[in-house]
Protein backbone atom coordinates (compact mmCIF):
# COMPACT_ATOMS: atom_id res chain seq x y z
CA UNK A 1 0.00 0.00 0.00
CA UNK A 2 1.15 3.52 -0.81
CA UNK A 3 1.76 5.62 2.05
CA UNK A 4 3.38 8.85 0.36
CA UNK A 5 3.70 9.81 -3.07
CA UNK A 6 4.84 12.99 -5.00
CA UNK A 7 4.59 12.58 -8.85
CA UNK A 8 6.47 15.09 -11.15
CA UNK A 9 6.41 17.45 -8.00
CA UNK A 10 7.58 21.03 -9.16
CA UNK A 11 8.69 24.07 -6.33
CA UNK A 12 9.92 27.37 -6.80
CA UNK A 13 10.78 30.07 -4.70
CA UNK A 14 10.22 33.45 -7.35
CA UNK A 15 13.30 32.65 -9.69
CA UNK A 16 14.59 29.82 -7.61
CA UNK A 17 13.76 26.04 -8.96
CA UNK A 18 13.91 24.27 -5.59
CA UNK A 19 11.94 21.55 -6.89
CA UNK A 20 12.07 20.79 -11.25
CA UNK A 21 10.31 17.08 -11.36
CA UNK A 22 10.11 14.97 -8.13
CA UNK A 23 8.84 11.64 -8.21
CA UNK A 24 8.65 8.83 -5.67
CA UNK A 25 6.44 6.68 -3.56
CA UNK A 26 6.88 5.46 0.21
CA UNK A 27 5.18 1.98 1.38
CA UNK A 28 3.45 1.32 4.65
CA UNK A 29 5.65 -0.04 6.72
CA UNK A 30 8.94 1.11 5.57
CA UNK A 31 11.34 3.47 7.23
CA UNK A 32 12.23 6.16 3.77
CA UNK A 33 15.30 8.17 4.07
CA UNK A 34 15.52 11.32 1.37
CA UNK A 35 18.89 12.28 1.45
CA UNK A 36 20.44 15.48 -0.36
CA UNK A 37 22.95 18.33 0.59
CA UNK A 38 22.13 21.04 2.35
CA UNK A 39 19.56 23.21 0.75
CA UNK A 40 18.37 20.66 -1.85
CA UNK A 41 14.80 21.10 -1.07
CA UNK A 42 14.61 18.55 1.43
CA UNK A 43 12.33 20.09 4.24
CA UNK A 44 10.50 21.85 1.21
CA UNK A 45 9.05 18.31 0.22
CA UNK A 46 7.91 17.65 3.82
CA UNK A 47 6.40 20.85 3.97
CA UNK A 48 4.39 19.75 1.01
CA UNK A 49 3.69 16.60 2.11
CA UNK A 50 2.51 17.96 5.11
CA UNK A 51 0.66 20.53 3.48
CA UNK A 52 2.06 23.64 5.01
CA UNK A 53 2.94 24.37 0.99
CA UNK A 54 1.69 23.80 -2.27
CA UNK A 55 3.08 22.12 -5.35
CA UNK A 56 3.60 24.93 -8.15
CA UNK A 57 2.61 21.50 -10.36
CA UNK A 58 2.19 17.90 -10.09
CA UNK A 59 0.98 15.69 -7.00
CA UNK A 60 1.70 14.66 -3.27
CA UNK A 61 0.13 12.75 -1.81
CA UNK A 62 -0.28 11.07 2.15
CA UNK A 63 -2.35 8.45 2.68
CA UNK A 64 -3.64 9.61 6.20
CA UNK A 65 -5.35 12.69 7.24
CA UNK A 66 -3.73 15.20 9.74
CA UNK A 67 -4.25 13.98 13.01
CA UNK A 68 -2.71 10.20 12.29
CA UNK A 69 0.93 12.39 11.81
CA UNK A 70 3.48 12.33 13.32
CA UNK A 71 5.85 15.03 13.30
CA UNK A 72 9.37 16.76 13.57
CA UNK A 73 10.26 19.86 11.80
CA UNK A 74 13.59 22.58 11.88
CA UNK A 75 11.12 24.79 14.34
CA UNK A 76 10.53 22.56 17.78
CA UNK A 77 7.87 24.37 18.12
CA UNK A 78 7.76 23.96 22.15
CA UNK A 79 6.61 25.90 24.79
CA UNK A 80 9.39 27.12 26.20
CA UNK A 81 8.18 28.13 29.86
CA UNK A 82 6.75 24.47 30.70
CA UNK A 83 7.80 21.47 31.66
CA UNK A 84 8.45 18.44 29.34
CA UNK A 85 5.54 16.37 30.77
CA UNK A 86 3.12 19.70 30.22
CA UNK A 87 4.90 20.19 26.82
CA UNK A 88 3.43 16.54 26.16
CA UNK A 89 0.19 16.83 27.90
CA UNK A 90 -1.21 19.87 25.46
CA UNK A 91 -0.60 17.31 22.78
CA UNK A 92 -2.05 14.17 24.84
CA UNK A 93 -5.28 16.06 25.42
CA UNK A 94 -5.79 16.69 22.21
CA UNK A 95 -5.29 13.32 21.05
CA UNK A 96 -7.15 11.87 24.19
CA UNK A 97 -4.90 9.43 24.73
CA UNK A 98 -3.90 7.91 28.74
CA UNK A 99 -1.23 9.91 30.81
CA UNK A 100 0.20 6.45 30.83
CA UNK A 101 1.21 6.45 27.44
CA UNK A 102 2.67 10.13 27.88
CA UNK A 103 4.73 9.37 30.70
CA UNK A 104 5.93 5.73 28.75
CA UNK A 105 6.66 7.73 25.44
CA UNK A 106 8.85 10.20 28.01
CA UNK A 107 10.93 7.09 29.31
CA UNK A 108 11.31 5.54 25.68
CA UNK A 109 13.44 9.19 24.64
CA UNK A 110 14.87 8.77 28.59
CA UNK A 111 13.37 11.99 29.86
CA UNK A 112 11.38 10.42 32.76
CA UNK A 113 13.76 12.11 35.15
CA UNK A 114 13.44 15.61 33.48
CA UNK A 115 9.69 15.53 32.89
CA UNK A 116 8.96 18.25 35.27
CA UNK A 117 12.16 20.31 33.81
CA UNK A 118 11.06 22.97 32.46
CA UNK A 119 11.97 22.97 28.49
CA UNK A 120 14.09 26.34 28.55
CA UNK A 121 16.50 24.59 30.61
CA UNK A 122 17.26 21.45 28.54
CA UNK A 123 20.20 20.83 26.76
CA UNK A 124 20.19 20.94 22.87
CA UNK A 125 19.87 17.02 22.78
CA UNK A 126 16.95 16.68 25.44
CA UNK A 127 14.87 19.21 23.67
CA UNK A 128 15.46 17.24 20.61
CA UNK A 129 14.31 14.26 22.20
CA UNK A 130 11.37 15.75 23.46
CA UNK A 131 9.97 16.93 20.22
CA UNK A 132 10.77 12.80 18.92
CA UNK A 133 8.44 12.29 22.32
CA UNK A 134 5.80 14.49 20.78
CA UNK A 135 6.05 13.22 17.09
CA UNK A 136 5.24 9.55 18.26
CA UNK A 137 3.48 10.72 20.77
CA UNK A 138 -0.19 9.12 19.54
CA UNK A 139 1.78 6.42 17.46
CA UNK A 140 1.11 8.11 14.37
CA UNK A 141 0.60 5.94 11.11
CA UNK A 142 3.16 8.51 8.97
CA UNK A 143 5.72 10.06 10.91
CA UNK A 144 7.98 13.01 9.76
CA UNK A 145 11.45 13.36 10.61
CA UNK A 146 13.97 16.11 9.87
CA UNK A 147 16.93 15.30 10.87
CA UNK A 148 15.89 13.96 13.92
CA UNK A 149 19.27 12.86 15.41
CA UNK A 150 21.31 15.87 14.24
CA UNK A 151 23.15 17.05 17.50
CA UNK A 152 22.38 13.25 19.62
CA UNK A 153 24.81 11.97 21.29
CA UNK A 154 25.46 7.99 19.36
CA UNK A 155 23.65 6.54 22.45
CA UNK A 156 20.73 8.62 22.20
CA UNK A 157 20.45 8.48 18.65
CA UNK A 158 20.96 4.59 18.63
CA UNK A 159 17.62 4.97 21.47
CA UNK A 160 15.82 6.90 18.73
CA UNK A 161 17.10 4.20 16.08
CA UNK A 162 14.91 1.89 18.56
CA UNK A 163 11.94 4.15 18.48
CA UNK A 164 11.63 4.52 15.00
CA UNK A 165 12.40 0.97 14.68
CA UNK A 166 9.43 -0.09 16.98
CA UNK A 167 7.27 2.04 15.62
CA UNK A 168 7.91 0.80 11.78
CA UNK A 169 7.33 -2.48 13.18
CA UNK A 170 4.04 -1.49 14.04
CA UNK A 171 3.21 -1.11 10.60
CA UNK A 172 3.75 2.84 10.66
CA UNK A 173 5.38 4.53 8.14
CA UNK A 174 8.50 6.82 8.32
CA UNK A 175 9.94 9.19 6.37
CA UNK A 176 13.08 11.02 6.99
CA UNK A 177 15.80 13.32 6.07
CA UNK A 178 19.36 13.43 7.35
CA UNK A 179 22.50 14.06 6.39
CA UNK A 180 24.54 10.92 8.17
CA UNK A 181 24.68 8.16 5.55
CA UNK A 182 25.61 5.53 8.00
CA UNK A 183 22.46 6.61 9.48
CA UNK A 184 20.85 5.80 6.33
CA UNK A 185 22.77 2.70 5.56
CA UNK A 186 21.57 1.35 8.78
CA UNK A 187 18.58 2.40 9.48
CA UNK A 188 16.37 2.99 5.81
CA UNK A 189 14.69 0.29 4.22
CA UNK A 190 14.93 2.44 0.91
CA UNK A 191 16.05 6.02 0.27
CA UNK A 192 15.88 8.20 -2.61
CA UNK A 193 18.67 10.83 -3.31
CA UNK A 194 17.50 14.47 -4.54
CA UNK A 195 20.30 16.51 -6.30
CA UNK A 196 19.87 19.69 -7.96
CA UNK A 197 15.84 19.05 -7.89
CA UNK A 198 15.76 15.91 -9.09
CA UNK A 199 16.14 12.04 -7.72
CA UNK A 200 19.31 10.67 -8.97
CA UNK A 201 19.21 7.78 -7.71
CA UNK A 202 16.82 5.41 -5.27
CA UNK A 203 16.41 2.11 -3.85
CA UNK A 204 17.75 0.12 -0.83
CA UNK A 205 21.02 1.62 0.40
CA UNK A 206 22.82 -2.22 0.01
CA UNK A 207 21.13 -2.19 -3.58
CA UNK A 208 22.36 1.27 -4.34
CA UNK A 209 25.88 0.56 -3.32
CA UNK A 210 26.36 -2.60 -4.92
CA UNK A 211 25.10 -0.45 -8.19
CA UNK A 212 28.52 1.49 -8.15
CA UNK A 213 30.77 -1.41 -6.57
CA UNK A 214 33.48 -1.46 -9.00
CA UNK A 215 36.40 -4.15 -9.76
CA UNK A 216 38.34 -2.40 -7.26
CA UNK A 217 36.03 -0.63 -4.40
CA UNK A 218 33.32 -1.25 -1.90
CA UNK A 219 31.17 1.70 -2.18
CA UNK A 220 29.80 2.99 0.98
CA UNK A 221 26.76 5.07 0.39
CA UNK A 222 28.47 7.90 1.51
CA UNK A 223 30.66 7.69 -1.74
CA UNK A 224 28.14 7.14 -4.32
CA UNK A 225 26.48 9.95 -2.70
CA UNK A 226 29.67 12.60 -3.03
CA UNK A 227 30.41 10.66 -7.14
CA UNK A 228 26.83 11.76 -7.65
CA UNK A 229 26.72 14.82 -6.94
CA UNK A 230 30.38 15.42 -7.72
CA UNK A 231 30.82 16.30 -4.33
CA UNK A 232 29.85 19.54 -4.21
CA UNK A 233 27.00 21.39 -2.28
CA UNK A 234 24.40 24.21 -3.88
CA UNK B 1 -14.72 21.20 22.84
CA UNK B 2 -11.42 19.18 23.38
CA UNK B 3 -9.21 21.31 21.63
CA UNK B 4 -10.70 24.24 23.27
CA UNK B 5 -9.74 22.67 26.64
CA UNK B 6 -6.27 21.42 25.60
CA UNK B 7 -5.52 24.51 24.55
CA UNK B 8 -6.92 26.50 27.52
CA UNK B 9 -5.16 23.92 29.72
CA UNK B 10 -2.15 25.24 28.19
CA UNK B 11 -2.35 29.12 28.33
CA UNK B 12 -3.63 28.92 31.80
CA UNK B 13 -0.15 27.36 32.91
CA UNK B 14 1.89 29.20 30.70
CA UNK B 15 -0.01 32.44 31.85
CA UNK B 16 1.01 31.58 35.36
CA UNK B 17 4.77 30.87 34.72
CA UNK B 18 5.17 33.88 32.53
CA UNK B 19 5.45 36.97 35.02
CA UNK B 20 5.13 39.96 32.04
CA UNK B 21 2.06 38.69 31.27
CA UNK B 22 0.90 37.78 34.58
CA UNK B 23 1.95 41.07 35.92
CA UNK B 24 -0.43 43.10 33.21
CA UNK B 25 -3.28 41.32 35.44
CA UNK B 26 -1.91 42.07 38.54
CA UNK B 27 -0.22 46.02 38.87
CA UNK B 28 -3.70 47.89 38.20
CA UNK B 29 -5.63 46.38 41.31
CA UNK B 30 -2.15 46.93 42.90
CA UNK B 31 -1.62 50.38 42.18
CA UNK B 32 -5.35 50.90 42.35
CA UNK B 33 -5.17 49.61 46.34
CA UNK B 34 -1.77 51.97 47.29
CA UNK B 35 -3.46 54.86 45.94
CA UNK B 36 -6.10 54.52 46.96
CA UNK B 37 -4.75 53.77 50.60
CA UNK B 38 -2.50 57.41 50.22
CA UNK B 39 -5.47 59.82 49.19
CA UNK B 40 -6.53 61.16 52.41
CA UNK B 41 -10.81 60.99 53.18
CA UNK B 42 -10.20 61.02 56.53
CA UNK B 43 -10.87 65.19 57.58
CA UNK B 44 -11.29 63.99 61.30
CA UNK B 45 -10.26 67.06 63.26
CA UNK B 46 -9.90 69.31 60.32
CA UNK B 47 -12.60 71.99 60.72
CA UNK B 48 -15.54 71.88 58.45
CA UNK B 49 -15.18 74.88 56.26
CA UNK B 50 -11.00 74.01 55.43
CA UNK B 51 -11.88 70.16 54.92
CA UNK B 52 -14.81 71.48 52.30
CA UNK B 53 -12.29 73.28 50.30
CA UNK B 54 -9.59 70.70 51.11
CA UNK B 55 -12.17 68.03 49.48
CA UNK B 56 -13.44 70.62 46.75
CA UNK B 57 -9.53 70.54 45.28
CA UNK B 58 -8.33 67.45 45.38
CA UNK B 59 -8.91 65.67 41.83
CA UNK B 60 -12.32 63.54 41.13
CA UNK B 61 -10.55 60.54 39.72
CA UNK B 62 -11.15 57.48 41.30
CA UNK B 63 -8.71 55.46 41.74
CA UNK B 64 -10.51 52.31 40.93
CA UNK B 65 -12.22 53.61 38.07
CA UNK B 66 -9.09 55.05 36.21
CA UNK B 67 -6.73 51.71 36.89
CA UNK B 68 -9.53 49.69 35.74
CA UNK B 69 -9.99 51.55 32.69
CA UNK B 70 -6.00 51.53 32.25
CA UNK B 71 -6.42 47.43 32.67
CA UNK B 72 -8.92 46.88 30.31
CA UNK B 73 -7.60 49.36 27.92
CA UNK B 74 -4.25 48.68 27.72
CA UNK B 75 -2.89 46.04 30.24
CA UNK B 76 -4.84 43.49 28.21
CA UNK B 77 -5.41 44.69 24.87
CA UNK B 78 -1.62 43.68 25.10
CA UNK B 79 -1.88 40.67 25.79
CA UNK B 80 -3.06 38.39 23.71
CA UNK B 81 -1.42 39.53 20.12
CA UNK B 82 1.74 38.55 22.92
CA UNK B 83 0.36 35.27 22.99
CA UNK B 84 -0.61 34.69 19.33
CA UNK B 85 2.84 36.11 18.05
CA UNK B 86 4.66 34.16 20.31
CA UNK B 87 2.77 30.63 19.14
CA UNK B 88 3.06 32.00 15.26
CA UNK B 89 6.89 32.92 15.53
CA UNK B 90 7.81 29.68 18.09
CA UNK B 91 6.11 27.23 15.51
CA UNK B 92 4.38 25.85 18.41
CA UNK B 93 0.72 27.14 16.81
CA UNK B 94 1.98 24.98 13.21
CA UNK B 95 1.90 21.86 15.34
CA UNK B 96 -1.91 22.20 17.17
CA UNK B 97 -2.80 23.12 13.77
CA UNK B 98 -1.13 19.86 12.11
CA UNK B 99 -2.57 17.67 15.28
CA UNK B 100 -5.82 18.71 14.04
CA UNK B 101 -6.96 21.99 16.32
CA UNK B 102 -8.55 24.44 14.36
CA UNK B 103 -8.00 28.12 14.42
CA UNK B 104 -11.44 28.82 16.06
CA UNK B 105 -10.65 26.75 18.93
CA UNK B 106 -6.98 27.80 19.52
CA UNK B 107 -8.74 31.48 19.86
CA UNK B 108 -11.12 30.50 21.90
CA UNK B 109 -8.50 28.42 24.14
CA UNK B 110 -6.75 31.52 24.81
CA UNK B 111 -9.55 34.07 25.37
CA UNK B 112 -10.78 31.82 27.51
CA UNK B 113 -8.58 31.81 30.10
CA UNK B 114 -7.28 36.01 29.35
CA UNK B 115 -11.20 36.20 30.41
CA UNK B 116 -11.02 33.94 33.49
CA UNK B 117 -8.18 35.73 34.32
CA UNK B 118 -9.37 39.01 34.59
CA UNK B 119 -12.54 37.99 36.45
CA UNK B 120 -10.13 37.78 39.29
CA UNK B 121 -8.64 40.92 38.33
CA UNK B 122 -11.98 42.68 38.36
CA UNK B 123 -12.77 41.07 41.86
CA UNK B 124 -9.99 42.55 43.21
CA UNK B 125 -10.77 46.57 41.84
CA UNK B 126 -14.49 44.92 43.30
CA UNK B 127 -12.51 44.65 46.71
CA UNK B 128 -10.85 47.67 47.01
CA UNK B 129 -13.92 49.83 46.10
CA UNK B 130 -15.67 47.66 48.63
CA UNK B 131 -18.34 47.22 45.83
CA UNK B 132 -21.42 44.34 47.53
CA UNK B 133 -24.71 43.52 46.40
CA UNK B 134 -26.06 44.87 42.97
CA UNK B 135 -23.47 47.27 42.73
CA UNK B 136 -20.76 44.41 42.43
CA UNK B 137 -22.93 42.72 39.70
CA UNK B 138 -22.85 45.99 38.00
CA UNK B 139 -19.38 46.62 37.89
CA UNK B 140 -18.43 43.28 37.14
CA UNK B 141 -20.77 43.35 34.51
CA UNK B 142 -19.07 46.26 32.78
CA UNK B 143 -15.85 45.16 33.44
CA UNK B 144 -15.81 41.68 31.71
CA UNK B 145 -17.95 43.36 29.05
CA UNK B 146 -15.05 45.84 28.66
CA UNK B 147 -12.84 42.73 28.95
CA UNK B 148 -14.40 40.78 25.93
CA UNK B 149 -14.39 43.79 24.10
CA UNK B 150 -10.43 43.89 24.51
CA UNK B 151 -9.99 40.61 24.00
CA UNK B 152 -11.27 40.56 20.34
CA UNK B 153 -9.82 43.76 19.45
CA UNK B 154 -6.19 42.48 21.14
CA UNK B 155 -6.93 39.15 18.90
CA UNK B 156 -7.27 41.52 15.54
CA UNK B 157 -3.73 42.68 16.27
CA UNK B 158 -2.69 38.93 16.45
CA UNK B 159 -3.99 38.23 13.29
CA UNK B 160 -2.79 41.40 11.58
CA UNK B 161 0.83 41.54 13.48
CA UNK B 162 2.29 37.77 12.88
CA UNK B 163 5.28 38.30 15.30
CA UNK B 164 5.63 39.90 18.62
CA UNK B 165 7.34 43.13 17.54
CA UNK B 166 5.10 44.35 15.22
CA UNK B 167 2.36 43.44 17.26
CA UNK B 168 2.66 45.54 20.33
CA UNK B 169 3.82 48.35 17.93
CA UNK B 170 0.03 48.54 16.12
CA UNK B 171 -1.17 47.95 19.55
CA UNK B 172 0.13 50.74 21.57
CA UNK B 173 -1.78 53.93 19.83
CA UNK B 174 -4.99 52.31 19.71
CA UNK B 175 -4.07 51.03 23.97
CA UNK B 176 -2.99 54.38 25.09
CA UNK B 177 -6.40 56.14 23.56
CA UNK B 178 -8.22 53.50 25.33
CA UNK B 179 -6.76 53.42 28.22
CA UNK B 180 -6.05 56.46 29.04
CA UNK B 181 -8.63 58.73 26.75
CA UNK B 182 -11.24 58.10 29.26
CA UNK B 183 -9.12 59.99 31.98
CA UNK B 184 -8.72 63.20 29.39
CA UNK B 185 -11.80 62.98 28.57
CA UNK B 186 -13.12 64.37 32.55
CA UNK B 187 -10.94 67.46 31.84
CA UNK B 188 -12.10 67.81 28.00
CA UNK B 189 -15.54 67.65 26.96
CA UNK B 190 -14.61 67.57 23.02
CA UNK B 191 -12.51 64.24 24.05
CA UNK B 192 -15.34 63.30 26.40
CA UNK B 193 -17.76 63.75 23.21
CA UNK B 194 -15.35 61.46 20.92
CA UNK B 195 -14.99 59.07 23.23
CA UNK B 196 -18.36 58.57 24.23
CA UNK B 197 -18.78 55.96 21.82
CA UNK B 198 -15.78 53.71 23.10
CA UNK B 199 -16.01 50.83 25.83
CA UNK B 200 -13.34 52.14 27.63
CA UNK B 201 -14.90 55.33 28.40
CA UNK B 202 -18.30 54.13 29.39
CA UNK B 203 -16.95 51.70 31.51
CA UNK B 204 -15.49 54.49 33.25
CA UNK B 205 -18.58 56.03 32.90
CA UNK B 206 -20.32 53.24 35.29
CA UNK B 207 -17.49 53.28 37.99
CA UNK B 208 -17.68 56.37 38.02
CA UNK B 209 -21.68 56.27 38.64
CA UNK B 210 -21.17 53.39 41.37
CA UNK B 211 -17.92 54.80 43.26
CA UNK B 212 -18.92 58.92 42.76
CA UNK B 213 -22.89 59.20 42.06
CA UNK B 214 -24.55 59.64 38.76
CA UNK B 215 -23.50 61.35 35.83
CA UNK B 216 -25.30 62.57 32.81
CA UNK B 217 -25.62 58.87 31.01
CA UNK B 218 -28.22 56.87 32.42
CA UNK B 219 -26.62 53.09 32.90
CA UNK B 220 -28.63 51.02 30.49
CA UNK B 221 -27.12 53.53 27.77
CA UNK B 222 -23.29 52.48 29.28
CA UNK B 223 -24.21 48.95 29.15
CA UNK B 224 -25.49 49.11 25.18
CA UNK B 225 -22.66 51.57 24.49
CA UNK B 226 -20.14 48.95 25.24
CA UNK B 227 -22.36 45.93 23.76
CA UNK B 228 -22.67 47.23 20.39
CA UNK B 229 -18.84 47.96 21.18
CA UNK B 230 -18.58 43.90 21.56
CA UNK B 231 -20.66 43.34 18.75
CA UNK B 232 -19.04 45.77 16.12
CA UNK B 233 -15.56 44.49 17.06
CA UNK B 234 -16.63 40.50 16.76
CA UNK B 235 -18.10 41.46 13.46
CA UNK B 236 -14.84 43.32 12.55
CA UNK B 237 -12.88 40.60 13.81
CA UNK B 238 -14.80 37.88 11.54
CA UNK B 239 -13.73 40.14 8.76
CA UNK B 240 -10.07 40.35 9.14
CA UNK B 241 -10.25 36.37 10.36
CA UNK B 242 -11.81 35.40 6.87
CA UNK B 243 -9.61 37.44 5.07
CA UNK B 244 -6.35 36.54 6.87
CA UNK B 245 -6.47 34.05 8.49
CA UNK B 246 -4.15 32.81 11.31
CA UNK B 247 -0.73 32.57 9.51
CA UNK B 248 1.00 29.56 11.19
N1 LIG C 1 9.91 30.04 2.08
C1 LIG C 1 10.96 30.10 1.27
N2 LIG C 1 11.16 31.20 0.52
C2 LIG C 1 12.21 31.28 -0.32
N3 LIG C 1 13.12 30.31 -0.50
C3 LIG C 1 12.99 29.20 0.22
C4 LIG C 1 11.90 29.03 1.14
N4 LIG C 1 11.99 27.81 1.70
C5 LIG C 1 13.09 27.24 1.17
N5 LIG C 1 13.69 28.07 0.27
C6 LIG C 1 14.87 27.76 -0.52
O1 LIG C 1 14.68 26.49 -1.07
C7 LIG C 1 15.91 25.74 -1.08
C8 LIG C 1 15.67 24.41 -0.38
O2 LIG C 1 15.43 24.63 0.99
P1 LIG C 1 15.19 23.44 2.00
O3 LIG C 1 15.01 24.04 3.33
O4 LIG C 1 14.11 22.59 1.47
O5 LIG C 1 16.57 22.66 1.93
P2 LIG C 1 17.04 21.40 2.78
O6 LIG C 1 17.38 20.32 1.80
O7 LIG C 1 16.09 21.07 3.82
O8 LIG C 1 18.39 21.94 3.42
P3 LIG C 1 19.06 21.57 4.83
O9 LIG C 1 19.70 20.23 4.67
O10 LIG C 1 20.09 22.63 5.01
O11 LIG C 1 17.99 21.60 5.85
C9 LIG C 1 16.94 26.61 -0.41
O12 LIG C 1 17.72 27.22 -1.42
C10 LIG C 1 16.14 27.66 0.31
O13 LIG C 1 16.82 28.87 0.32
MG1 LIG D 1 16.13 21.16 5.91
Amino acid sequence: MISISMKNAKKSFGEKEVLKDVTFETYEGEIFGLLGPSGSGKTTIINILTKQLTVDDGESYVSVNSSEIGLMLEHDGLYSRLSCLDNLIVFEDIYGISRTQTLETLDRVGLTDAKKTIVKQLSHGMRQRLVIARAVLHNPKVLFLDEPTSALDPLTARGIYKLIGDLRDRGSTIFLTTHNMEEATNLCDRVIMLHNGTIIEQGAPKDICERYNSFKTTMDLESVFVQLTGGTAQ
Amino acid sequence: MRNTKAVFKKQFKDTLKNPAQLIQFIIFPLIAFVMSALIVTDFEGVPDDIAEIIAASMPTINMVTMQATVFVGMGLITVIPGIISEDMEKKSLRFLMMAGVKPVSYLLGVSGVLFFVSFFTSIAFSFISEFSGLDFWIFTGAMMSGVAASIILGGMFGILAGNQQAASGLVLPIALILGFGPMIAQFNDTVANILHVSYTQQLNVIADYLTLGGGDTPLWQSFAIMWANVAVLGVLFALIYRKKGLKR
